[in-house]
């Protein structure tokens, strides 16, 4: 009886075809990518037929969360070194506290830390009092905090002048922006540089309220971000 | 030089194994799959009327008998979330005899939402679809069609007899936020060129206790 011969073949594959085909990929993933941004809530923002994109720079992002929360984003120019994220937003910080010291003077001054910390944060969004505590915390309890007990104060005062710290935020921006950069604000003021992003199962009244304050400040144009939404009949 | 070396050169595989690459690859590959958002959000531009008191006394009066007031009404349950979304409509200013709130939906239909502006807005979109046929043709380029739409839009608004409806959306606090962003949707889509987005009036809450038997908000 003749053994039975296993042919013995070669396990190696060739990895050339397969390693063109994860390249070509990964270009494709890092061109088209733009990356999550970090936010203390994931909203599903309704659709729309309109296809109008968010801009990515000079751009304040007023997010609303299911629970009626309040954040800002604030985004600076890309090109110019004229108005960059980081000093736009130590601008913003340091006349939104001067602001709000008028009215609480024993609270506490800011430090150069802090207000660099302020710099590099995207999204934010606590009561001035735990601003400055909020700031000095570590990365991922100041993440907890936004969540727990984040959201910028925002109910319309009832007594006439003061400022909610909403209000006082956006008095900030304008403020900034008129004195830093007049094309900026007159881009506020005009429409593009505001938007409100909110989830879609929200009741209104959540929206009507940040509505509500800008148009004390009188910001009275400003987008809605949407998603996409395919119309049958085209254009 | 280069000759005498070619020809003492040894002969090596020039092979060499691709499965690190693929691996480092695939694992790029999928920090760029989670990282990223393929979803670019986009943007609805809405201009909002202004609440200080001198301004509202100035308050353009107008043609009645164009004006139509949407009101949109919800319910918010247990989690904070607004269902049983409802549109109600009423054409004029509400105030004239039989006046009542009636139900629409959103929809294609001729009763829908959108085949009412359409309808209420005819001469406008007639216009706008002759110019829609000759982009498609490519006679225009689309920067003339977006010029002449505004343009024409325009004309329409100064046109003072002109038959054209003048949208009020009026949402309550429990209406849907994806609501009231679609109706403003509806609004670019029908070419709708006066809307606004308002809080609802006295004469609006009489209407709305009349339709559903109880006041605003009470339940």
């Amino acid at each position: 009886m003749g053994k039975v011969k296993i042919k013995k073949t070669s396990t190696i594959i060739d990895m050339t075809a397969m390693s063109d085909v994860t390249v070509l990929l990964l270009t494709f993933f890092m061109l088209t990518s733009t990356f999550l941004q970090k936010e203390p809530v994931q909203v599903i923002t309704p659709p729309a037929t309109s296809d109008a994109p968010v801009p990515d720079q000079k751009f304040v992002q007023v997010l609303v969360s299911p629970e009626g929360k309040v954040y800002l984003n604030l985004t600076g120019a890309k090109d110019s070194t004229l108005l960059s994220n980081e000093f736009f937003r130590t601008e913003v910080l340091k006349s939104a506290y001067d602001e709000y010291k008028k009215s609480h003077p024993s609270a506490p001054d800011l430090t150069v830390s802090q207000t660099k910390e302020f710099s590099k944060i995207g999204t934010f969004g606590v009561p001035m009092k735990d601003l400055t505590k909020w700031l000095d915390m570590r990365l991922d309890q100041r993440d907890e905090f936004l969540k727990e007990k984040g959201g910028i104060p925002i109910q319309m005062s009832v007594k006439d002048g003061a400022r909610n710290e909403f209000q006082i935020w956006l008095n900030a921006i304008k403020t900034v922006l008129y004195n830093k950069d007049p094309e900026l604000f007159s881009n506020l003021i005009g429409g593009d540089g505001i938007g409100i992003k909110a989830g879609q199962d929200s009741p209104f009244s959540l929206v009507d309220v940040v509505m509500d304050n800008m148009k004390t400040e009188e910001i009275n144009n400003l987008v809605l971000m949407t998603s996409l939404k395919i119309e049958e009949e085209g254009k | 030089m280069a000759k005498k070396d070619k020809s003492r050169q040894k002969k090596f595989d020039t092979r060499i194994d691709f499965t690190p690459m693929v691996d480092m690859n695939m694992l790029l590959i999928t920090f760029f799959m989670l990282c990223t958002t393929m979803l670019k959000s986009q943007t609805l531009n809405l201009i909002l009327p202004t609440n200080k008191n001198e301004d509202k006394e100035q308050d353009i009066k107008i043609q009645q008998s164009n004006a139509i007031s949407f009101i949109l009404d919800g319910t918010v349950d247990k989690n904070g979330k607004a269902i049983n979304s409802k549109i109600y409509y009423y054409a004029g200013d509400g105030t004239e005899e039989g006046a009542a709130l009636t139900e629409i939906n959103f929809g294609n239909g001729k009763d829908a939402v959108r085949g009412m502006l359409q309808d209420r807005n005819k001469a406008l979109l007639k216009e706008v679809n002759e110019l829609k046929e000759k982009w498609k043709k490519g006679e225009i380029a689309d920067s003339t069609f977006n010029k002449k739409v505004k343009e024409a839009q325009k004309k329409q608004s100064e046109d003072l007899t002109a038959k054209r409806p003048i949208v009020m959306i009026k949402p309550t606090a429990n209406a849907c936020y994806a609501d009231v962003v679609r109706l403003l949707d509806e609004m670019q889509i029908n070419y709708v060129t006066s809307f606004m987005l308002q809080p609802l009036n006295k004469q609006d809450s009489t209407l709305y206790e009349q339709k559903l038997g109880h006041a605003l908000g009470a339940k």
